[in-house]
């Protein structure tokens, strides 16, 4: 969320740290390279020694082979022998480097697969779950789920992509450096005069491409959010007809990205061929200035140009390189800027050290002085009032008068802007979070169901509850015989969402979730919203047995529930404009009188009548 | 138990289907490059090309080493090297096109992918929304989509060139000298046997790697949607050690393409330093004992990575053409998933309805053998309201998903104004629908423009009278901005209520002939709700309307109630003639006004 934002360099800090829990298994990766160079530079030596034997034994007149390390061959050896022997060491060493290069593969595969990626992710998607409400309020899903996705690999890319590969650069280059210094100082620095030149074009270069690349991501998002709305509303485009409109929509954030898209493609392609350009022009300069040296004799043919201009070409592929880690780089900042965002979230809602568990409830419920507001214009004010153990209170307001927010106090949601809420006399945020949740059972108004079994679903919060337990709780909830008419009954698996059951049918499930817990405290808002005449009667008399025995709250705005209230609270606007039981209520005028009015006027003279 | 449990059950949803067939995606995907020929042609050109250069600036490189250089020859050294520089320049102006090209035929290609696949899923029907998860869309769209544009973008070209490549520098190779040629020519059928053995592994590792990933994204989405429940219920650790078993096994996956990855790369690369070691043996042996000139063993040293690194290159654009094949039969299969229906070509464009309504003989199922409705007949008079009673499951909502051409029926038929159902056109029926439900959903952007979903040119003094029509005015105007308020995804920073007024709107705006009302005003409270009320009244007038209401008051003022049981009609006429039959309707609706007033009669 809006935090200031941290500088690359703290960034790359943290990164650098995450690097840090994993060195033992970057130092293994890094050993293996290591030996797979020094085994690629022997074979690149071996080779060449190859070519001046032969030329050594045809034309004498050449230079004779340089034996590095005081390594030779004893000079009774024939040249045919002493070239079998090389050939079998290079075979020798291309078996070894093989096998190493398979090891190396899998240890860095396993490093980066399967322990970073798969620790980052639990990670986030702990801290997505801790995380309270307010924040996925400001965050729309489809960025949240690529932070657990995309931008995750985008992180771990800094380990392998970009740490790694940035050590092995510069142990290579360090060592084709010593090789080639050691074979000839001034053709060496005349090969290489140009590599400050590389650096500065791939700076340059990626100081231009970053932001295009930034923008481009939030392009794509955006389009990848259209398309997530079209899919979730796709009842609503279909049945207006809309399909051409949202269509022409979607095209304009495609063409978007792809207008964009091409303009960095532009720059890469040019980038690209300029750092071609550059180690090409090397090559040319080894072969001016090498065959020059060579016709000079002051350079041997194979140990001297050959392997100069192959260890030149391995010098300039690992030059590139560069360019790729840059980009990586890049990349991993981009992902590990979204990916510490979440982590760097506070859980505004968290248990206090020490906080004491929920014990039973035998003292009242007290509202003192609540307000509540999400920065701006308060949603909630001056809410006071007391609910003793046992009782129901009814909450009753127009549309957006707050009373969904006043429920999401209760189990800390969100917690009030000022005043407090009070059980048995202690503020709700000394209780220990979890507890106090495990003591509230709660029905929302539209039921969200998991895609797994009927069972799992009402197990949700009490995953070891016994069969009898789940029954138990159907029944309650008036949901076992519906249960019980699918094949599979309690095994019936729900798709995403719960679809394929009806609202009814959902907010039973619901019920029976909350019930199973057996919860001191009962949260209800509006659960018979989605249910028809018929079966409102049957959950009002299951709520009933529900309600039995615990303090519950009840968003209602059906009279024949309010009913049922101990007390009714009447909000408007966030302030508690009402409050009294039900016949108090409708005797005085107000809104609740009013809405009582509008709502039945033929059952009304009956009531004033006496 | 649940982790476990919900693996496997997902696995065996996506029971792997046969494989579509190599050669059939590639040629599909090829023609997606059709609009773009003019690239395509000029890449295919320009790859031939720089193979050819490619070729050649290494031969010229060695030549100039085994010729002016061991000769000695300094002005042929100037002449050579001034050639080879001047190749370079040539080299990398090619380069620069061939990059460009490449990626924007890519980014063309899948810009094309997206919108047709977008508009794909326009046509599908109600069905397919059941099956197939939000996520699971939304990744074809993404991670499949951009295995794709790898696949154009780079394996297509990077092998051409690469194969061009090989093929020119055989040639040069074949010429100086076809003994040593020979040679590096036995090594190709190793190449080519190893590519065939991996193959097969590294696809099948990877469909379960981007299968297994996919499963990952679904349960990502569904928590974020679901976390309210998950934080109310407490199940955040158990969630957590649920993911992390759905983790770890998507990197078992892709652990498992990384060691048959681990054991071919190298593989291919030992092949060249294994040539190099017998090329070191076999030319000497030539030089010094059969006299053959010494050149042609430095040309081919030099030019064996020329000759070889082509196979690694290919090797590595190997698993991406794989992976991106893997993403283009993803979203090809998406491309092919066929709506349930489709408007037959012969339908008709509906004219302006009357509105008559009839039902004869329907009957309807979800599933094959389990039918929801049975022989369903009844007539709505162009006008008339309907009111649908029934307990949850007795089929209303199968009426309405009929209705609006959601699912076609069974068997019987369905007629608006004397139109079988089938024989019109969706868009024309659709456009003359009216439907407000329970839930609705509103789309990113401001109310204003959530009203003008339903009509793309109405003028705001027309959605301004529409919401005054419904007496609704005043409470969208109270919204933080008035019309201007901003609505997120799915109705986010709105109250039920709230949305729902913006639906009724909507609709109304329509101007529909026949109106669908499932349970539109339970969600609202009583005041907004008897307001709505009294404006439905209004609204109602002059159009055929459906109504599954939990108001008697509407129900009662209904021209035909039908009061619904497992999927057939129980009962049918106006409220006197059913409360006179004494039935169903009659203990309904007993039931529903002691509900209301019995404690207060008790007390009076």
């Amino acid at each position: 969320m809006a935090q200031s934002s941290p500088t690359d360099g703290a960034i790359i800090r943290r990164l650098f740290a995450l690097a840090w829990r994993y060195r033992w298994g970057c130092l293994r990766v890094l050993f293996f390279q290591g030996a797979m160079l020094a085994l690629g530079l022997a074979g690149i030596a071996l080779t060449g020694l190859g070519i001046d034997e032969l030329r050594h034994a045809i034309q004498p007149n050449t230079p004779a082979p340089f034996w590095r390390f005081g390594l030779h061959p004893s000079a009774n050896w024939t040249p045919m022998e002493v070239i079998a022997l090389l050939s079998a060491l290079v075979i020798g060493a291309a078996l070894l480097r093989a096998y190493l290069d398979f090891t190396y593969r899998i240890a860095v595969d396993r490093l980066v697969q399967a322990e970073l990626v798969v620790a980052l992710r639990a990670e986030i998607y702990e801290k997505l779950q801790r995380l309270s409400f307010r924040f996925f309020d400001a965050n729309v899903s489809s960025s949240l789920i690529n932070r657990v996705t995309g931008d995750v690999q985008a992180v771990r890319m800094f380990v392998d992509q970009v740490l790694l590969q940035a050590v092995v650069l510069t142990l290579s280059v360090g060592a084709y450096l010593f090789y080639m210094l050691s074979l000839h100082v001034p053709l060496t620095l005349a090969c290489l005069f140009t590599t400050p030149l590389l650096w500065w074009v791939t700076a340059r270069f990626s100081k231009i491409v970053q932001p295009a690349y930034r923008q481009n991501r939030e392009l794509v998002d955006g389009m990848v959010q259209r398309l997530s709305e079209n899919i979730k509303g796709m009842p609503v485009v279909q049945a207006f007809a809309r399909e051409k409109e949202e269509m022409a929509r979607f095209q304009t954030a495609n063409d978007a990205v792809y207008d964009q898209k091409i303009s960095i493609f532009r720059k890469v392609s040019l980038f690209s061929a300029s750092i071609g350009f550059i180690s090409q022009f090397n090559q040319w300069i080894l072969l001016s200035y090498g065959g020059y040296l060579v016709i000079q004799r002051s350079l041997p043919l194979g140990t001297g140009l050959v392997a100069f201009a192959i260890i030149l070409q391995q010098f300039a592929n690992q030059i590139t390189t560069i360019g790729t880690i840059a980009n990586s780089l890049q990349e991993s900042l981009t992902g590990a800027r979204r990916v510490f965002e979440v982590l760097d979230t506070p859980a505004e809602v968290s248990s206090v050290p020490r906080a004491s568990p929920f014990e039973a409830l035998n003292g009242p419920i007290r509202f003192e002085n609540v307000w509540f507001d999400h920065g701006q214009d308060p949603v909630l004010s001056e809410i006071s009032f007391e609910v003793k153990p046992g009782q129901c209170v009814a909450i009753f307001g127009p549309t957006g008068s707050g009373k969904s927010m006043l429920m999401s106090l209760l189990p800390r949601f969100y917690d009030p802007t000022s005043g407090r809420i009070t059980v048995n006399g202690r503020d709700l945020r000394e209780l220990d979070l979890d507890s106090l949740r495990r003591n509230v059972g709660l029905v929302f108004q539209e039921s969200f169901l998991f895609s797994n079994t009927i069972a799992a679903n009402i197990a949700f919060g009490h995953p070891e509850a016994t069969r009898e337990q789940i029954e138990r709780a159907a029944r309650v909830a008036a949901a076992h015989d519906f249960i019980m008419e699918f094949p599979q009954g309690y095994d019936t698996v729900l798709g995403e969402g719960g679809v394929g059951l009806s609202g009814g049918q959902r907010q039973r499930l619901a019920i029976a979730r909350a019930v199973l817990l057996e919860p001191a405290i009962l949260l209800l808002d509006d659960p018979t919203a989605a249910l028809d005449p018929g079966t409102e009667h049957e959950i009002a008399e299951a709520m009933d047995s529900a309600m039995r025995g615990r303090t519950t709250f009840l968003v209602a705005h059906r009279f024949s529930l309010l009913r049922r209230a101990d007390f009714v609270v009447v909000l408007d606007r966030g302030r508690i404009a009402q409050a009294g039981t039900h016949e108090q209520l409708s005797r005085c005028a107000g809104p609740y009188l009013q809405a009582l009015k509008t709502s039945q006027p033929g059952a009304l003279p009956a009531m004033i009548g006496p | 138990m649940t982790k476990s449990l919900t693996i496997t059950r997902k696995d065996k949803e996506e029971a792997d289907p046969p494989p579509l067939e190599i050669l059939v995606l590639i040629k599909r995907l090829f023609k997606y490059t059709r609009p773009h020929a003019w690239i395509r042609n000029g890449l295919i050109m320009i790859t031939v090309v720089r193979a050819i250069q490619l070729a050649t600036i290494s031969w010229a490189f060695s030549a100039v080493i085994n010729g002016p250089i061991a000769r000695h020859d300094v002005r042929g050294l100037v002449l050579g090297s001034l050639g080879f520089l001047a190749l370079c320049v040539f080299t990398q102006m090619t380069m620069r096109f061939r990059s460009f090209w490449a990626l924007i035929l890519g980014e063309s290609v899948i810009r094309d992918l997206r919108r047709d696949v977008f508009a794909h899923l326009q046509t599908l029907t109600a069905a397919f929304y059941q099956r197939m998860k939000a996520g699971r869309v939304i990744n074809r769209m993404t991670s499949d989509v951009e295995a794709v544009r790898q696949g154009v973008q780079e394996v297509i070209f990077v092998c051409t060139v690469n194969g061009g490549q090989m093929v020119v520098a055989g040639i040069f190779l074949a010429f100086k000298d076809w003994v040593l040629f020979l040679i590096a020519l036995s090594i190709t059928p190793v190449i080519w046997y190893l590519n065939r053995v991996f193959r097969v592994r590294l696809s099948n590792s990877q469909r379960r790697a981007s299968e297994s990933f996919s499963r990952v994204t679904a349960t990502v989405a569904e928590s974020i949607d679901g976390i309210r429940v998950t934080q109310g219920f407490v199940r955040q650790e158990l969630n957590a050690e649920w993911f992390r078993h759905l983790v770890a096994d998507h990197s078992r996956y892709v652990l498992s393409m990384s060691r048959t990855n681990a054991t071919f790369l190298p593989l291919l690369e030992l092949s060249t330093q294994l040539f190099i070691g017998v090329l070191l043996i076999v030319g000497s042996y030539r030089v010094l004992v059969l006299n053959v000139p010494i050149d042609a063993v430095v040309q081919f040293l030099l030019m064996a990575p020329i000759f070889f690194e082509p196979v690694r290159v290919v090797g590595t654009q190997f698993q991406q053409g794989l992976s991106s094949l893997v993403g283009a039969e993803r979203v090809f299969r998406l491309l092919d998933e066929k709506p349930d229906w489709t408007d037959a070509p012969e339908a008709v464009e509906l004219p302006c309805l009357q509105g008559k309504v009839e039902f004869r003989d329907l009957s309807f199922s979800y599933l094959p053998g389990r039918p929801v409705l049975h022989n369903l007949s009844f007539i709505a008079e162009p006008g008339q309201t309907i009111a649908l009673v029934g307990h949850t499951g007795s089929g209303k909502s199968s009426i309405i998903n009929l209705l609006t051409k959601a699912y076609l029926p069974t068997e019987g038929e369905l007629l608006i104004d004397g139109h079988e159902i089938r024989c019109v056109q969706s868009a024309s029926l659709r456009s003359q629908l009216g439907i407000v439900q329970q839930q609705n959903f509103l789309f990113t952007g401001s109310v204003m423009e959530n009203i003008r979903f339903s009509k793309p040119g109405a003028s705001e003094a027309e959605i301004i009278e529409a919401a005054r029509s419904l007496d609704l005015l005043d409470l969208l105007e109270a919204l933080p901005e008035g019309f201007e308020t901003h609505v997120g995804e799915g109705g986010v920073g709105l109250s039920v209520g709230q949305r729902q007024v913006v639906c009724f709107t909507r609709a109304l705006l329509a101007n529909p002939r026949i109106l669908i009302l499932d349970e539109a005003t339970s969600s609202i409270d009583a005041v907004t709700e008897a307001r709505l009320q009294k404006a439905l009244g209004l609204l109602l007038k002059g159009r055929t309307s459906f109504v599954v209401a939990h108001r008697l008051s509407t129900i009662r003022q209904a021209d035909l109630i039908l009061v619904l049981d497992h999927g057939r009609i129980v009962e049918r006429g106006n409220h006197a003639e059913l409360t006179a039959q004494r039935g169903i309707y009659h203990r309904m609706h007993e039931q529903f006004v002691q509900n209301t007033t019995v404690r207060r009669g008790g007390e009076g």
